[in-house]
């Protein structure tokens, strides 16, 4: 809209209708006429007038210059105002700002320095809004009321009575809220607290209320009824819209109803149905249809209290399940296949010292604690497996698990050599009897009486599956000792020197069958200790299998064998502890004797061997084990054969632990390499690699004059070689040893480089070694085939290893990348907002924000205040002075007139005196 | 001494004597007799030699009861207590006498009164000399140190009329060579933990003592080897003039004197060194010498290079004190600027078999990384350094290995070019050809004696690579990082020197069992039986080759 700004206002009269065409006579007296008309168009007229007003007044807003920051679409019509942006009306807040003002301050300011005063508490007496008639009725009624409702004086229940209490300034000394509150009066809020609690009033309030509803109502329907053409109006619109939905919900409401009914009725039919289906399962539940149909006939509390029951049983019945299908043999035999490549996979895993997932440990763990409780249902069918596979011919697709040696201890029995070889030994039962029975004498009969009970106990207890095994099999006659002078009942040994007091009477041969005795009678099944005592009994027994070790002899090896195999399956029960106490023996070897450990220390690091995995890459147990054989292999400069023997039989033990992860041992070789050196009848002329060489004690070499015919045969090292000979050996003797230790080191060099043949320095590890069988001699027909064998096998291994090497590549990694320290961009940068990352710095910077501005805005409040006092200071002041002016002038004024009449007077006066004379 | 006594003085001296031994040899008796058992029988003597010891000093007249005192004090008794009991009243009488300046020689001094002064201290010196043997008892020898020290600064202060205090240097050279001969260890401990670290003058008079006692010996014997001992003990030299400041015997107070100079103490501290080696040294003391020698030993020496001879030697003698004769050369290069031709040949020739088994290992590797940490090195020779004891590494004991890996690390750091050796691509296909058909020879010549000329440049680090296999799990771990991605400045190499099988067994035995440990799924059917052939399983390594007594 062009034009200048009176023309606008012109045209915006006009639009408004406020200026027109002149009327004609006859419509002003019509509108005169019509008062009513013309009072309602006067109000029109004024509201028009005020929005052109506020629309042709610059100041009224405040708008931002560059027009509103961010565009919004509405479906709203955009006028002129909204495109601009309004920020703000400073003339309106001012103006709210004066009102208050004059509301608070002013009141305020009035009453200073005054003390007392009246409070004009009359109902309605500052409400504008009622004629006088309507205050006085008011007013009455609330008399009436109080003195209806109150019947005396004090009456200290009645707390409606606020009001009256002690006041202090005029205000009540209790209520604190109302404090800030500048006094209202007290009809304005309708939350009077007289008022809140006036059931009666307000009961008929809301009849009134109703009333006048209904008479409005009324009203509508004659009137829809007198004009039914009409347009609606919204309101109707709304009232229609509302109206339908509510029926629509009447509507649904139905329908659900419908749907209870239906499903109550459903589950008075369930419990029937419910019979119905677990009958099957539950024989006994047949007598449940007595109560049933008694029902009537009973007390509602029995049965309610059956129901209950009822429900209970329910509750912890097991659900119906299908009964596990009976699988297959290929699918036993593919789980079977399947589990043991799981187990593969994870030792190769830990081989390369990945970590094995925490589930999967769990996983592992209930499988061993699985094992733990029902290993034998397990291994039951195993040997069945077992049974049905052990005919099947052909091409064995999978091991079984009697191959793998994976039976759990339940194979001893099985197992019969061990108990029959036992046998085979003779030695005077009656002596160990006699002793026995004097030991156990007092006791012995208590024992076996609980015994026989435990017996019983035991078959009651064990399923048949269990029973059915060899391991809980006991024997019948429990009383006294078995043909060997074993007793079938042991107190379970708690701490080593227990075992020792319970095994010393006992052969070591027979030693196993005492343990397994031991493990039934205390199988962690029997009671609740047992768990614990085993444990004890486990970590025990892997003491005195060391104990055992240092006193072999050769005869005992079949039972050490089988006692080392009962610790590995008490480990899969109690590993902590077996670990433990290994890790126990182990410490001592390294701590007293790390350079000369004896026959009970290579026992035991055998044992470690053969019970834990000792291809893992790091293992609690394996690997301080293979420490210490490692100390031993590289520190100990061998002193007589059987250091040499021992240290031999380290070195294929190393070896063994390796044999699976084929890691390299750098002792061994240098050991092995040391010994044939030593043994070598020459010294090493030249230099023959880089490890390190210790000269012999003498005595050690082979002697070239010593005739070969001595010694006949080479024959393996035994564990006597290891320990020191109480007598000095015999020249054949020595020989005879040296001769093996130098074929047992070739072997082992020979299985070493096969296992080690991969490895990427395998030309510099055993290069070395063909030196030394080139360049020393060994004076014996019975080593040089070995030897020539040896070497052949090396040299061709070597050439292997010659072609088989490249260049090292170690590097492909992916470049790295430039460290970058560009700035981060934000996407959408509020400038106003904090992007610090220090929490509690933002938190501060925010609230410094908040407390500025709150200063700000309380100075300039209270800059307006003293410009509102000084105000209305100046605006009393001119009152003040205007009034004195006016007294002053009338004064004045009357002096004047006095002063003028007596003036008058005079000169009359004078004049007549003047005249007279 | 008035007249009457001295008239026949040395008869009376005799017969007083005489007396005195019969009463001393009467009480001997009865005190032999009941030993300690009785308090008032040993209570006796004390007595008696309380009341000498009061006579002598009462007056002149009693002088001869000194005599008496170095009879008992000298006399070869079973109770050591009462010998000691009479040399200590000796000592206080002697100290006495001497404060009372009774022994001075005044030039005026009349003739009677010159006897008296002559005798006392001829009896001065009896006195002494029963100190100096009683060094040779176990019980006696402390407290006869303890005596003579205490006479000899009495000495230094009265026994001449001057006004300054002088070290009484020819008894010190006695009791610094009594000292030495004397076989209890004890003593020496005490001598040098009371006096030699404590007081500067009494150091620098044991360095003199002991080069005047060596330069008399005519060969080397026991007493050389406890020298040795003593000299090896005598802790590090003091940094300046100033610091010498602890002094036993009154200092001189002239500002110059050599026991004011520290380069005085030097001189005898190398002379006393010199004055040792002199004699040779065994392979012990070699040893034990190399060991301390820049820290403790060269730093006393005015001219260390003295020591270049002898350093040298050892040097080049190989073995274990090769390793430690290397601290001292490299004292000399730096301090001295010793020119040591062909050094890293040398040097390179100490890496032989035997030193990673070396228990020197550690203390040669911090010199071994100062000397290579130059990165103005040429990479042939570091990449010869690193080859050689790559291949060392190969028979070397965990503790080693863990120990050489993070220097390679920090020599691939510093020098590029010999990384190399870890990352080598063939870039022609005739090359990658060769490679296929006939495989590779490491071009490295393990014999070269001359690290510029082994090739190993051209070589790759296969062992490092077969280590990372090593059956003990944090020596593999380490020998990875010279396959991983080099994003470490620098390994402190510090961190991994100290190690051994005992260490490394600990760490592993420190750790709780709190994670119940894998066992093995299978039980063996057999570990030391012979298995079955009939189910066809192989038998274990182990009953292949050892006898377990079945079969």
């Amino acid at each position: 809209m062009a034009g200048s700004q009176l023309k606008r206002l012109k045209a915006s009269l006009k639009e408004q209708g406020i200026i027109g065409p002149q009327k004609s006579k006859k419509q002003k007296r019509q509108n005169a006429q019509d008062a009513k008309a013309s009072t309602d168009k006067r109000v029109q007229r004024h509201e028009a007038l005020a929005s052109i007003r506020e629309q042709f007044n610059p100041f009224q807003f405040k708008t931002s210059a560059r027009g509103p920051k961010f565009e919004v679409t509405t479906n709203k019509p955009v006028t002129a105002k909204e495109a601009m942006g309004i920020n703000g009306r400073p003339g309106i807040t001012k103006a709210m700002g004066e009102e208050r003002r004059r509301e608070t301050l002013l009141v305020e300011m009035q009453q200073r320095n005054k003390v007392g005063g009246l409070i004009d508490r009359r109902f309605g007496e500052n409400n504008p809004n009622m004629s006088l008639e309507d205050k006085m009725i008011e007013r009455y009624t609330r008399e009436q009321q109080r003195a209806h409702k109150k019947n005396s004086m004090f009456d200290l229940e009645d707390d409606d009575e606020s009001k009256g209490g002690l006041t202090h300034m005029g205000r009540s000394l209790f209520d604190d809220d109302d404090n800030d509150v500048p006094m209202k009066d007290d009809f304005e809020g309708e939350e009077l607290p007289s008022d809140e609690d006036d059931e009666d009033v307000r009961a008929t309030q809301r009849a009134l209320k109703r009333q006048r509803l209904e008479e409005v109502l009324d009203a509508a329907e004659e009137l829809d009824e007198e004009q039914p053409q009409r347009k609606k109006t919204k309101k109707e619109i709304y009232e229609e819209i509302i109206a339908k939905s509510k029926l629509h919900k009447l509507e649904r409401q139905e329908a659900k109803d419908e749907d209870t009914e239906l499903r109550q009725e459903l589950d008075k039919q369930l419990p029937e149905l419910q019979r119905l289906l677990f009958s099957r399962n539950l024989p006994a539940n047949k007598q449940d249809d007595k109560p049933q149909l008694l029902i009537a006939g009973k007390e509602k509390a029995a049965f309610d209290k059956d129901y209950d029951l009822e429900v209970k049983k329910l509750i912890n019945d097991t659900r119906a399940a299908p009964t596990d299908r009976l699988k297959k043999e290929e699918e036993v035999a593919e789980e079977q296949a399947n589990r043991l490549k799981e187990l593969e996979e994870k030792r190769l895993k830990r081989m390369r010292g990945e970590p094995v997932s925490d589930d999967e440990d769990e996983e592992d763990e209930k499988k061993k604690k699985k094992k733990g409780g029902d290993d034998d249902e397990d291994f039951d069918m195993e040997d069945e497996d077992v049974n049905e596979f052990g005919l099947g011919e052909g091409i064995k697709y999978r091991p079984t698990a009697t191959e793998l040696g994976f039976d759990d201890e339940d194979d001893f029995l099985i197992d019969d050599d061990l108990v029959a070889s036992g046998s085979e030994l003779e030695f005077d039962s009656d002596d160990i009897e006699d002793g026995k029975e004097s030991v156990e004498g007092e006791s012995g009969s208590d024992q076996e009486e609980e015994d026989d009970d435990d017996d019983e106990f035991t078959k009651g207890l064990l399923t048949e599956a269990e029973s059915k095994d060899s391991i809980f099999q006991m024997p019948t006659n429990t009383k006294g000792n078995d043909k060997d002078g074993i007793p079938f009942t042991f107190p379970c040994p708690q701490t080593y020197d227990e075992v020792v007091a319970v095994f010393k009477d006992i052969e070591v041969p027979k030693l196993p069958i005492a343990v397994q005795r031991i493990r039934a009678l205390y199988h962690p099944k029997l009671g609740p200790q047992n768990k614990e005592k085993l444990g004890n009994f486990a970590s025990a027994l892997v003491r005195h299998l060391q104990y055992l070790g240092d006193r072999s002899e050769q005869s005992w090896l079949p039972a050490l064998e089988a006692i080392t195999r009962h610790i590995h399956s008490l480990a899969k029960s109690f590993p902590i502890e077996v670990a433990k106490s290994y890790r126990a023996v182990i410490q001592e070897m390294e701590q007293q004797r790390p350079l000369a450990l004896t026959v009970g220390d290579l026992v035991t690091l055998t044992a470690v061997g053969t019970t834990f995995p000792t291809s893992d890459h790091f293992h609690q147990v394996v690997t301080p084990a293979m420490l210490v054989i490692a100390r031993y292999l590289g520190q100990k400069i061998p002193q007589s054969l059987p250091d040499y023997a021992t240290g031999t039989y380290l070195s294929i033990l190393a070896l063994q632990y390796q044999h699976f992860s084929k890691r390299y041992v750098p002792e061994l070789m240098n050991f092995s390499l040391n010994t044939l050196c030593a043994l070598s009848s020459t010294k090493p002329s030249s230099h023959l690699g880089f490890f390190p060489i210790h000269d012999p004690v003498p005595g050690i070499r082979l002697s070239k004059s010593s005739s070969s015919s001595e010694v006949s045969e080479i024959r393996k090292l035994t564990f006597q070689d290891c320990s020191q000979p109480s007598t000095p050996l015999t020249p054949s003797q020595s020989l005879s040893l040296k001769l093996s230790l130098l074929n047992t080191t070739l072997t082992l060099l020979k299985s070493a480089s096969e296992t080690w043949h991969k490895l990427s320095s395998f030309t510099e590890t055993f290069s070395p070694a063909l030196k030394v069988l080139q360049q020393l001699s060994f004076p014996s027909p019975l080593i040089s085939p070995k030897i020539s064998d040896l070497s052949t096998s090396l040299s061709r291994l070597l050439q292997i290893a010659k072609l088989s090497r490249r260049p090292l590549e170690l590097h492909h990694h992916r470049p790295l990348q430039i460290k970058t320290y560009i700035p981060k961009f934000e996407d959408s940068f509020d400038p106003n907002k904090h992007y610090d990352p220090d929490r509690e710095r933002a938190e501060m910077a925010k609230l410094k924000k908040e407390h500025k501005r709150e200063k700000k805005g309380a100075l300039r409040e209270l800059r307006k205040d003293n410009a509102f006092m000084a105000r209305e200071n100046l605006r009393v002041k001119k009152i003040k002075d205007e009034a004195y002016h006016v007294w002053e002038k009338r004064t004045k004024a009357m002096i004047q007139g006095e002063a003028g009449q007596q003036a008058n007077q005079y000169e009359r006066e004078r004049k007549a005196r003047k005249n007279k004379r | 001494m008035s007249g009457a006594t001295t008239k026949s003085g040395a008869a009376a001296v005799s017969k007083r004597k005489h007396q005195d031994n019969a009463d001393q040899s009467k009480k001997r008796r009865k005190s032999g007799g009941a030993e300690a058992d009785d308090a008032s029988e040993t209570i006796n003597p004390k007595a008696q030699l309380e009341k000498l010891e009061s006579e002598i000093l009462e007056s002149r007249k009693h002088f001869n009861n000194i005599v008496t005192l170095l009879e008992l004090s000298r006399k070869e008794s079973q109770d050591e207590n009462s010998d000691l009991a009479a040399t200590e009243t000796l000592c206080r009488v002697f100290l006495q006498l001497l404060a009372m300046r009774n022994l001075v020689q005044k030039k005026d001094a009349l003739e009677k009164e010159a006897t008296v002064i002559r005798w006392l201290r001829e009896r001065l010196a009896d006195y002494r000399d029963v100190l100096l043997s009683m060094f040779q008892s176990d019980n006696l020898a402390n407290s006869a140190l303890m005596q003579a020290m205490a006479l000899m600064k009495a000495e230094s202060q009265y026994l001449d009329d001057r006004p300054e205090a002088v070290f009484p240097r020819y008894f010190f050279v006695d009791i610094v060579s009594a000292i030495i001969t004397s076989p209890v260890e004890e003593l020496r401990e005490q001598f040098s933990e009371a006096f030699v670290d404590k007081y500067d003058d009494i150091r620098f008079y044991t360095f003199d003592s002991i080069a005047h006692f060596l330069r008399a010996k005519k060969q080397a014997d026991q007493s050389v080897n406890t020298a040795f001992e003593m000299l090896i003990g005598i802790q590090d030299p003091p940094s300046s003039n100033d610091e010498i400041d602890k002094f036993y015997i009154n200092p001189p107070s002239k500002k110059k004197h050599p026991l004011r100079s520290l380069s005085q103490h030097k001189k005898q501290a190398q002379e006393a060194w010199l004055a040792l080696m002199h004699f040779g040294l065994t392979r012990d003391q070699k040893k034990k010498v190399l060991a301390v020698v820049s820290n403790s030993i060269a730093p006393w020496f005015t001219q260390p290079e003295l020591l270049m001879d002898f350093l040298t030697d050892c040097y080049n003698s190989g073995g274990s004190i090769s390793l430690l004769a290397l601290s001292g050369v490299f004292y000399l290069i730096r301090e001295r600027n010793l020119d040591y031709p062909e050094f890293y040949t040398k040097l390179y020739s100490l890496l032989d078999a035997d030193l990673l088994h070396s228990k020197h290992r550690s203390r040669f590797f911090r010199l071994l990384e100062t000397f290579l940490s130059s990165s103005h090195l040429p990479a042939v020779m570091v990449a010869s350094f690193i080859k050689r004891l790559a291949r060392l590494a190969l028979n070397a004991p965990p503790s080693a290995i863990v120990m050489i890996v993070p220097w390679f690390y920090n020599l691939f750091k510093r020098h590029p070019l010999t990384t190399f050796m870890m990352h080598r691509v063939s870039r022609t296909p005739e090359e990658k050809e060769l490679y296929e058909t006939e495989g590779l020879v490491d071009p490295f010549l393990p014999n070269e004696q001359n690290p510029m000329e082994t090739h190993a440049i051209d070589s790759c680090l296969w062992e490092i690579v077969q280590l990372q296999s090593h059956y003990h799990p944090n020596v593999a771990t380490i020998a990875k990082i010279i396959g991983e991605q080099f994003t470490k400045q620098a390994y402190n190499t510090e961190d991994f020197l100290d190690h051994s099988y005992s260490s490394l067994f600990e760490a592993e035995m420190n750790k709780e069992v709190k994670k119940p440990p894998v066992v093995e799924f299978m039980i063996p059917k057999h570990i030391f039986t012979k298995a079955d052939t009939v189910t066809g399983e192989t038998d274990s390594l182990l009953v292949n080759l050892w006898d377990f007594g079945s079969s």
